[in-house]
C-alpha cells in the first residue's frame, strides 16, 4: 500500500487521470462547438436550412413520369426571406410556422418542371387567409372535390389543405404540368386529414347570403381589414348586383358588446377619413350605419355577435340590397345563437 | 513512526511539488491569456480594409440620358433603347471589361417574371462584345435561393454562356466589407465584390416588379443583390437601404424591363396571371428616372416610392424623368 516518497500512490493517480480526462473533454467539446459556428451572423454565409419533421414525404408526391429535380429544401421564420424574399413579412404576420419546397422535372422534357410550397400555416384560417387573400382574379376551379379550396391559372395549382397553404408553380402554361400539378394535390389531401378543419371553415363561410354571391370570391383578413386596425378575423365576399360588384363582410365578435364596440370604432374611423354619415335606413329594422366616403358607400352593421357589412359599394342601392340579405341572414343567426 | 515519516512530505519534496504546481498553473494561465478572445468574432472589419466601389458612369450627354422604348420584342427594343442613347460604343470601350448585373433573385422560370428575362441578358452581353468592343463581360449576381439553382432555372446562365459571358457565382471570397460614406445602414456590410473588382463598366438589367415591402422592385431595388451577410434586416427600412444602395452604386447604364410587369404578388409572382404585357423598355443612365417612369407602369406615381425621393434628395438621380427629355420609339 505505500509508496515510495514523492511518488504519487493509485489513488491519486486515478485522480489525476479523471481530471486530465475531464479537461480534455471540456477542450474537445470546445474545438466542437467553435468549428459549428453560424457565420451567417457575422459574415456572408447562407444561415444553415433548419432540420425538422416534415408532414409527409415530398419525394413520394413525384408524379408518374415526372422525377425529383432537387432535395426537400425547409424554411422557418428565421431563414424564410431566404426563399421568398420580401414576400416572407407576408406570411409571417399570417402565422406562418414552416415551409417545405420539392421541385419535380418531367423525365422526357427537362423544361417541364415545377416546383411545390407547402407552407405549415399553423391553422386553417391562417392557410386560407394567405390562400384567399392572394387569390388571383378570373382563375379556374377544377372538377375535384378535394383540396376543397383550389384554383388554377396558366402556369399554377393553389389550395389549402387543413393547416397547408398550398402552391404548385409550373415552368410553363403545360397540361402535362397540370396533370401532375392535379395528381399532388390529390396525393397531399389523401395523405393529410383535414376534414375537420375544412368543416370548421366552411360553417363561418356559410354565414354569407348565397343569393348573388360570386364564387370563390370569399376571402379572409386576419387583421386590419380595409386598413382598420379593430377589424381582425373579418371574411370579406363579392356579390353581384347588376352590372356592379359589391363587397360585403362579417367578423364574428366575442359577444353583442364587443361587436357594438368595433362596428362603433370602425364608423368614427370612417368619419375621421372624410366620410359624411348619410340617414338613408337599412329597412327599418337593423342596427346599421351608412356612410359616403369619396362618393362610395359604406354600411356598418352590429348584430348579435357580428360586425357586419358593405365596403366601398359604387351605389348605395346596391350596398343597400346587399346588405339587407347579409342582415337577414345574421339576424337569423344570431337569433340561432341565442337560442 | 518511520512509516508516518514516509507518509509525510518532506521539506524538498514540499518545495519541489509546490514549484511544478506552481509553473504548471503560470503556463496555463499564460496559455489561457494568450488564446483568449475577448472581442468574439467580427462582424465586420477593419476601417482600413473597406473597399469602396468606383463610379462606372459615364459623361453627362445633353438630351440622351434616357430613352423609352415600346416593343413586344426584348432584343429589338433593348438594341433600339440603346442605340437612342449614342449606340454600345458610347458606353463601353474597346477591350473594357463589363460588369452584367441582371435580377437573378430566385430559381424560378422566366415566364414568371421574378427575375431578368434571359434572352435580354444574352442581347446586352452580345452588344458589348461588338466589334471594337469588351474584352471580357461577367455575369453577376447574389441570389436569395442557392445561386446555382437560381442562375441555372431562371435560364441566365444558359444565355449569358452562349454568347460568351462568364457567369460569376458568388463564393466566401467573393465578398469585401463596404462602408458608404453618410449612410445609415451600409455601414461595414459585406458586398458581392468580386465582379466589380477589376471591371471598367457595370450595366444592370432588371424587371418591373410589384414588391411587398418596397411597393417595386426596379433598377435600385436590384442592387440588393450586391449585398452579402443577413440582408433581410434591411427589409425593416427598405426605403433607406434602396436610396443608400443608389448611392453606393454608380452605374454604366440600367436597362429596365417593362415588357411584361409583375403586377402583384411581388416580388416572388408564381402565376403568369401576375404579369401584364406594357411592351416597353427603359435605357437610362438615371437609375432614378428609370425608375420613377417604370413605376407609372405598376401603375403608381414616384410619389408612392418613398425611395425614390430619398435618393433623388441624396444626389442619385431625379425624379422628374420628364426633365430629361426621354427619347421616345417603338420597335414592331
Amino acid at each position: 500500500m505505500s509508496s515510495k516518497p514523492g511518488r504519487a500512490n493509485r489513488l491519486e493517480s486515478a485522480v489525476s487521470i479523471c481530471l486530465l480526462a475531464v479537461l480534455f473533454l471540456i477542450a474537445l467539446g470546445m474545438l466542437i462547438k467553435q468549428s459549428c459556428t453560424d457565420m451567417s451572423r457575422f459574415g456572408i454565409e447562407a444561415a444553415t436550412m433548419p432540420e425538422f419533421e416534415i408532414p409527409l414525404d415530398l419525394g413520394s408526391l413525384v408524379p408518374a413520369g415526372f422525377e425529383i429535380l432537387s432535395k426537400t429544401e425547409t424554411y422557418d421564420s428565421e431563414n424564410l426571406y431566404e426563399k421568398i424574399n420580401g414576400k416572407a413579412a407576408f406570411y409571417l404576420d399570417s402565422g406562418f410556422k414552416k415551409l417545405f419546397t420539392q421541385r419535380f422535372a418531367n423525365k422526357d422534357d427537362s423544361n417541364l418542371w415545377m416546383e411545390l410550397f407547402v407552407y405549415d400555416m399553423d391553422n386553417i384560417a391562417n392557410a386560407f387567409s394567405v390562400y384567399s387573400t392572394q387569390k388571383r382574379p378570373d382563375v379556374e376551379m377544377l372538377s375535384f372535390a378535394y383540396p376543397r379550396f383550389h384554383y388554377k391559372t396558366g402556369n399554377s395549382l393553389y389550395f389549402v389543405h387543413g393547416q397547408y397553404y398550398v402552391e404548385v408553380v409550373g415552368s410553363s402554361e403545360s397540361t402535362k404540368l397540370l396533370s401532375a400539378m392535379v395528381d399532388i394535390a390529390q396525393k397531399i389531401s389523401s395523405a393529410l386529414a383535414a376534414d375537420a378543419d375544412t368543416r370548421t371553415l366552411e360553417v363561418k363561410m356559410a354565414l354569407f347570403p348565397k343569393e348573388n354571391i360570386v364564387p370563390g370570391s370569399i376571402r379572409l383578413y386576419l387583421e386590419s381589414a380595409f386598413a382598420f386596425e379593430g377589424l381582425t378575423d373579418t371574411f370579406a365576399a363579392d356579390y353581384r348586383c347588376g352590372d356592379q360588384t359589391v363587397t360585403a363582410f362579417l367578423s364574428k365578435r366575442a359577444n353583442a358588446k364587443e361587436a357594438r364596440m368595433i362596428a362603433e370604432s370602425y364608423y368614427q374611423f370612417l368619419i375621421d377619413n372624410g366620410g359624411v354619415e348619410k340617414t338613408i335606413p337599412l329597412a327599418g329594422k337593423y342596427p346599421g350605419k351608412m356612410i359616403d366616403i369619396d362618393g362610395a358607400t359604406e354600411i356598418i352593421l352590429a348584430i348579435g355577435p357580428f360586425v357586419a357589412g358593405i365596403h366601398e359599394a359604387e351605389s348605395y342601392e346596391c350596398a343597400i340590397e346587399v346588405a339587407s340579405l347579409l342582415s337577414s341572414k345574421l339576424v337569423d343567426e344570431s337569433t340561432a345563437v341565442i337560442k | 513512526m518511520n512509516e508516518q515519516t514516509n507518509k509525510n512530505l518532506g521539506r524538498r519534496q514540499f518545495l519541489s511539488r509546490a514549484t511544478k504546481a506552481g509553473i504548471s498553473i503560470a503556463a496555463a494561465g499564460t496559455l489561457s491569456y494568450r488564446l483568449y478572445d475577448a472581442t468574439g468574432p467580427k462582424t465586420g472589419v477593419d476601417a482600413e480594409s473597406l473597399v469602396a466601389l468606383q463610379n462606372f458612369s459615364v459623361p453627362y450627354k445633353a438630351g440622351h440620358t434616357m430613352s423609352i422604348v415600346t416593343g413586344a420584342d426584348r432584343v429589338k427594343t433593348v438594341r433600339k433603347a440603346i442605340e437612342l442613347l449614342g449606340g454600345i460604343e458610347r458606353f463601353v470601350k474597346p477591350g473594357e471589361t463589363v460588369a452584367i448585373k441582371p435580377n437573378v433573385a430566385f430559381a424560378s422560370p422566366p415566364i414568371l417574371g421574378a427575375t431578368t428575362w434571359p434572352e435580354l441578358v444574352a442581347e446586352v452581353v452580345r452588344l458589348c462584345y461588338s466589334p471594337g468592343g469588351a474584352k471580357k463581360v461577367y455575369v453577376a449576381d447574389n441570389p436569395i435561393n442557392d445561386p446555382a439553382s437560381c442562375f441555372t432555372l431562371s435560364g441566365i446562365a444558359k444565355a449569358a454562356r452562349i454568347v460568351g459571358a462568364k457567369v460569376v457565382l458568388p463564393r466566401a471570397r467573393s465578398f469585401k466589407h463596404i462602408t458608404l460614406a453618410g449612410a445609415k445602414l451600409i455601414k461595414n456590410w459585406p458586398i458581392f465584390y468580386e465582379p466589380l473588382e477589376n471591371v471598367d463598366k457595370l450595366i444592370g438589367i432588371a424587371p418591373i416588379k410589384d414588391h411587398h415591402r418596397a411597393g417595386a422592385s426596379m433598377t435600385m431595388k436590384n442592387w440588393y443583390g450586391f449585398l452579402g451577410g443577413r440582408r433581410n434586416i434591411f427589409h425593416q427600412d427598405i426605403n433607406t437601404i434602396i436610396a443608400e444602395l443608389a448611392m453606393m452604386v454608380r452605374p454604366t447604364l440600367v436597362i429596365l424591363d417593362g415588357t411584361e410587369v409583375m403586377m402583384t404578388n411581388g416580388p416572388t409572382g408564381g402565376s403568369v396571371s401576375d404579369l401584364k404585357r406594357t411592351n416597353t423598355l427603359i435605357a437610362s443612365c438615371d437609375q432614378v428616372a428609370a425608375d420613377s417612369y417604370g413605376c407609372t407602369l405598376l401603375d403608381l406615381k414616384p410619389s408612392d416610392l418613398p425611395y425614390l425621393a430619398k435618393a433623388e434628395k441624396a444626389g442619385a438621380g431625379t425624379t422628374d424623368y420628364e426633365s430629361l427629355k426621354p427619347i421616345i420609339a417603338t420597335v414592331s
